[in-house]
């Protein structure tokens, strides 16, 4: 030892060494401080954190229920698909994360994000649907690179298909995914965004008994999003299936006919309001419409002229032309105005009202009664009838007989035609009712507007002798058809009324009249044609200038309609064929095939 | 050698609480690692064996005899971080270990002990009231020299460790206002040269995301954001024993090396950071208190500054897996897997023991 001393003087050396040691307690006070903070005051956050770290809640997405005919053929099923979501949240850098999805799933760039961005104000943690119907190599792909896109989601889901593509495709509808703004005005509070919903048709009306309760499953997973194990499951509920009233073969039967035309066929059981099939054409293939990404083919039937997405059955309105007639007859007789034996001469033309009129055949029909007229579909005899009712009884038996309202079936968006009288003129057309109108809707022309589905409801209004039911397409034996289509009131014409119409239609089918085309051997068909003739009112003389150059046989609508057999009728069916010119000639030998192919199955 | 005496004076309640803190310290990388292959909590306990025998094979050697060799001590440590420089295989990309077939040693790890021997040396006929710049530079440069070399390889974490250290001795030297201002000058030139040459993006990353870790939830502020959550989530009474979600599912980085406390803080909550932090307190405490029992001024230099080596990393530790120092890759001793640290951390308290069981001079 160098100094003398045994020990030191560490006093200072001590005393500096406590500064320090007061220092260090110091700080560690300070960090229980912050451990106090995070673990006791700001706990709750820091627990949900770990609980969205660790756990991940997938959606089990339920089937949607089939639909199948009245013999059990499933119009529209379900098949397996894959879809990818993307989830912004999980993007480091949202456009080089587009930009490689883009490479990956071969979407152009900006279609992706044309396509996120009608999603932008969701939340970003809420997966975007950006591709589906994913091949087995695209979710191969997308499974193995899974590391390196954590903002991709994939997700398997049962996926709408209808096996016979357009059959049906207007009675059914098609789903389409669910719009930002449907979510946001809360009609559909349990779907989600990227949910398909139904549209139109069936699948929009039956959508609550169609769509299942989705399922839910809780799963752990790991920092890499690896599946521990599942900690909760709720299994998804599928949708119930419904049954049609339609029937398969005379659905098909009915879009045969109609194919390469622009028309509608409607076929009805007359006593229960069973639509058998309901045909309209140009038709669509509902399968397109599944896809998220809009095809060009969606866009070709929006803008077509032909209207394929237009349901003509329910939404066409056309007017009546001859088969109006018998709304006349109907009601001139009840009125006790005509009867059987009344006798009016036709001689091709006649001035009523200071104006011309004229029949269809030039050299007239001469001499006939009642059931001559309708038989014959003559003008002038309808004529003379409609001077006679007048228009507010032709309108009030046209409303009592189904017109001007909507019939009620179990589709959306029905027009309700339209039935013309003096006051409907003044208010909405600011106009006097001329004398003339009259003689003009009592041969269905003039602002007259009925559609198809109205003209089956009112043949089977006849067919039952008066008696009113609802069309409807759901099958009141399907276990979600608790939906009851009650029988209006009857309409109020004496049954002996009917029975010299019904002669009359018996005659225009049976005994060479108009619709004699239509007619089965040995199954007494009752018909009535019609050729509608677009020319009576301003309006129509508008489009006429349009049409000028035209062959007059290219302006008419085809008209038939008809039931069978005449005693206790099974079936009504009602064509029209648009510019198919006279009714005899287009519509009638179609309704012919048809009332043919029920015979075959039925009868 | 060991005579009577000196097993009388050896303070048994340090090494209890030294092997306390060593045993809990291998529960917890148990519970962090017992998934994962390479038994690590077995390697832990083989450690600490062999921490145990060189710590009692140190306490042989008189401490002022390793003090008189301390400047070569200091050579041969100088020639093996040199070395490793050029022969050592990268491991994470960093030359700091030598690979031996079952272990691997990080000799930037045991420095310290050299560096606190040498520095001890430095100061031990040190009189005066205040540093005089002789000494002054002469310590700042022997640990620059290790400090420049460990952060070649490169692990800036360790080369800053050694930072403590040399502050905490020229502290117990004696620092007047001239001194402060000048180190605090030093430091800042250092801080904005270091910023703009010396530092690498990655570590630059982790500077600014102590600012607002949310920011970039999976780049740089990843790491404390997922320790703030297992803290966090643990609550006052925690999860329980290997029942963190955060780290059992891997969300936590590093969670039986650096992370380690934010297990402790997941799965047994306040409560269990408080009987740790205690336990560290007891320890750090009782290393000050055996300052007062050194009969030289080597002796307080030396317990001093592996009071202030194993303090600083505990604290530094603390603060980095809670948000408020930059991730710099600094263990908490005793707790953290590696057997370097551990061993280091072992040979700081023999040497201790050391001074303490020597405390009266043979005169």
């Amino acid at each position: 030892m160098e100094n003398n001393k045994a020990y030191e003087d560490l006093f200072l050396v001590q005393k500096r060494s406590k500064k320090i040691f007061i220092f260090i307690q110091v700080l560690s006070v300070f960090l229980l401080l912050n451990f106090w903070k995070i673990q006791v005051l700001d706990h709750k956050k820091y627990w949900e954190k770990s609980e969205a770290n660790r756990t991940r809640k997938i959606v089990l997405l339920a089937q949607r229920g089939l639909i199948k005919d009245r013999g059990g053929t499933i119009l529209a099923d379900n098949k397996a698909s894959f879809k990818v979501s993307i989830i912004r949240e999980n993007c480091e850098d949202y456009d080089k994360s587009c930009r490689k999805i883009s490479r990956l799933l071969m979407i152009e760039e900006d279609v992706l994000k044309e396509r996120i961005k009608r999603y932008e104000s969701f939340p970003v943690f809420k997966p975007i649907v950006i591709k589906e119907n994913l091949s087995f190599e695209e979710v191969a792909v997308i499974e193995a690179r899974k590391l390196e896109f954590p903002e991709l989601f994939l997700q398997a889901e049962p996926k709408r298909f209808y096996p016979f593509g357009n059959l049906a495709a207007h009675a059914l509808g098609y789903i389409q995914e669910l719009s930002g703004e449907e979510i946001k005005n809360g009609l559909y509070k349990q779907r989600r965004l990227g949910d398909l919903i139904g549209k139109t048709g069936v699948e929009k009306v039956y959508e609550s008994t169609l769509v299942g309760t989705d399922g839910e499953s809780l799963e752990i997973v790991d920092s890499m999003g690896r599946s521990k194990g599942e900690i909760a499951k709720r299994e998804p509920e599928k949708g119930q299936n419904i049954i049609l009233t339609l029937d398969y073969a005379l659905q098909e039967k009915a879009e045969e006919v109609l194919e390469g035309r622009e028309g509608a066929v409607v076929m009805m059981d007359p006593q229960t309001g069973e639509i058998l099939a309901l045909a309209s054409y140009p038709t669509f293939d509902p399968n397109k419409f599944i896809d998220r990404f809009t095809p060009e083919e969606w866009l070709d039937l929006i803008n077509s002229s032909e209207f394929p997405l237009e349901n003509r059955t329910v939404r066409g309105q056309y007017a009546p032309g001859s088969i109006f007639k018998l709304v006349i007859d109907l009601g001139a007789l009840e009125l006790g105005l005509v009867d059987e034996e009344t006798v009016f001469t036709c001689k091709g033309e006649i001035e009523i009202y200071n104006e011309p009129f004229k029949c269809w055949i030039e050299k007239g029909h001469g001499e006939m009664n009642l059931i001559q007229g309708i038989r014959n579909s003559c003008n002038i005899y309808h004529y003379q009838v409609a001077k006679k009712m007048g228009i507010d009884e032709i309108s009030r038996y046209a409303k009592m007989l189904g017109f001007g309202a909507r019939t009620g079936i179990d589709l959306p968006g029905e027009k309700a035609g339209l039935v013309p009288n003096p006051q409907w003129k003044r208010e909405v057309r600011k106009e006097r009712w001329q004398p003339g109108e009259t003689i003009s809707v009592g041969i269905g022309q003039g602002p007259l507007m009925v559609t198809p589905l109205q003209v089956a409801l009112y043949t089977s209004i006849i067919a039952n002798r008066g008696r009113k039911v609802t069309p409807h397409l759901l099958n009141s034996q399907s276990l979600a058809g608790k939906r009851l289509f009650s029988e209006k009131d009857a309409v109020d014409i004496e049954l002996s009324t009917f029975e010299t119409v019904i002669q009359g239609m018996w005659e225009v089918v049976n005994k060479g009249g108009t619709g004699w085309a239509a007619n089965v051997k040995g199954f007494d068909i009752c018909g009535k044609t019609g050729s509608t003739q677009l020319v009576s009112t301003e309006k129509d003389k508008e489009k006429k200038v349009e049409e000028e150059e035209e062959e007059e046989e290219a302006k008419t609508h085809s008209w038939f309609t008809g039931f069978a057999p005449r005693d206790n009728p099974k079936i009504v069916v009602t064509v029209i064929i648009e510019y198919g010119g006279m009714g005899g000639a287009t519509a009638a030998p179609i309704a012919r095939k048809l009332f043919n192919s029920y015979r075959r199955k039925y009868d | 050698m060991i005579d009577r005496n000196l097993l009388r004076n050896t303070d048994w309640i340090l090494i209890g609480i030294l092997l306390l803190n060593s045993i809990l310290g291998v529960a917890f990388i148990y519970s962090t690692s017992h998934y994962l292959p390479g038994n690590y909590y077995v390697k832990q306990i083989f450690w600490m064996v062999f921490s145990m025998i060189a710590l009692f094979l140190f306490l042989c050697v008189d401490y002022s005899t390793l003090v008189t060799y301390s400047f070569y001590l200091y050579l041969v440590l100088i020639g093996v971080l040199g070395g490793i420089l050029i022969f050592g295989t990268p491991i994470a990309g960093a030359k700091s270990w030598f690979k031996f077939p079952f272990f691997n040693v990080q000799p930037s790890e045991i420095a310290k002990i050299m560096i606190i021997l040498l520095l001890a040396n430095v100061f031990a006929k040190f009189r005066k009231n205040y540093l005089s710049m002789g000494k002054g530079l002469l310590s700042v440069s022997i640990i620059a020299v290790p400090a420049f070399l460990v952060a070649l390889q490169p692990d800036l974490g360790t080369a800053l460790s050694y930072i403590p250290i040399l502050l905490g001795a020229l502290f117990l030297a004696g620092l007047n206002k001239k001194t402060i201002i000048g180190i605090l000058i030093c430091g800042l030139l250092l801080g904005i040269f270091g910023w703009n040459i010396g530092l690498k993006d990655y570590q630059k990353k982790r500077l600014t995301a102590l600012i607002s870790p949310s920011q970039d939830p999976l780049g740089s502020g990843y790491h404390i954001l997922q320790s703030k959550i297992a803290i966090g989530s643990g609550g006052f009474l925690g999860k329980g024993f290997r029942k963190g979600t955060q780290s059992q599912l891997r969300f936590l980085p590093a969670r039986h090396t650096d992370f380690v406390f934010s297990v402790v803080g997941e799965e047994f909550g306040f409560i269990g950071v408080v009987l740790i932090l205690l336990s560290y307190s007891f320890l750090i405490w009782r290393l000050f208190q055996s300052i007062g029992h050194a009969r030289d001024r080597t002796g307080v230099y030396i317990i001093f500054m592996v009071a202030i080596m194993i303090a600083f990393q505990f604290l530094i530790n603390l603060m980095m897996i809670i948000g408020l120092f930059p991730i710099a890759g600094i263990p908490l001793p005793l707790f953290s897997y590696g057997g370097s640290s551990l061993l280091t951390t072992y040979l700081g308290i023999a040497l201790v023991l050391n001074v303490k069981m020597r405390r009266f001079a043979n005169i």
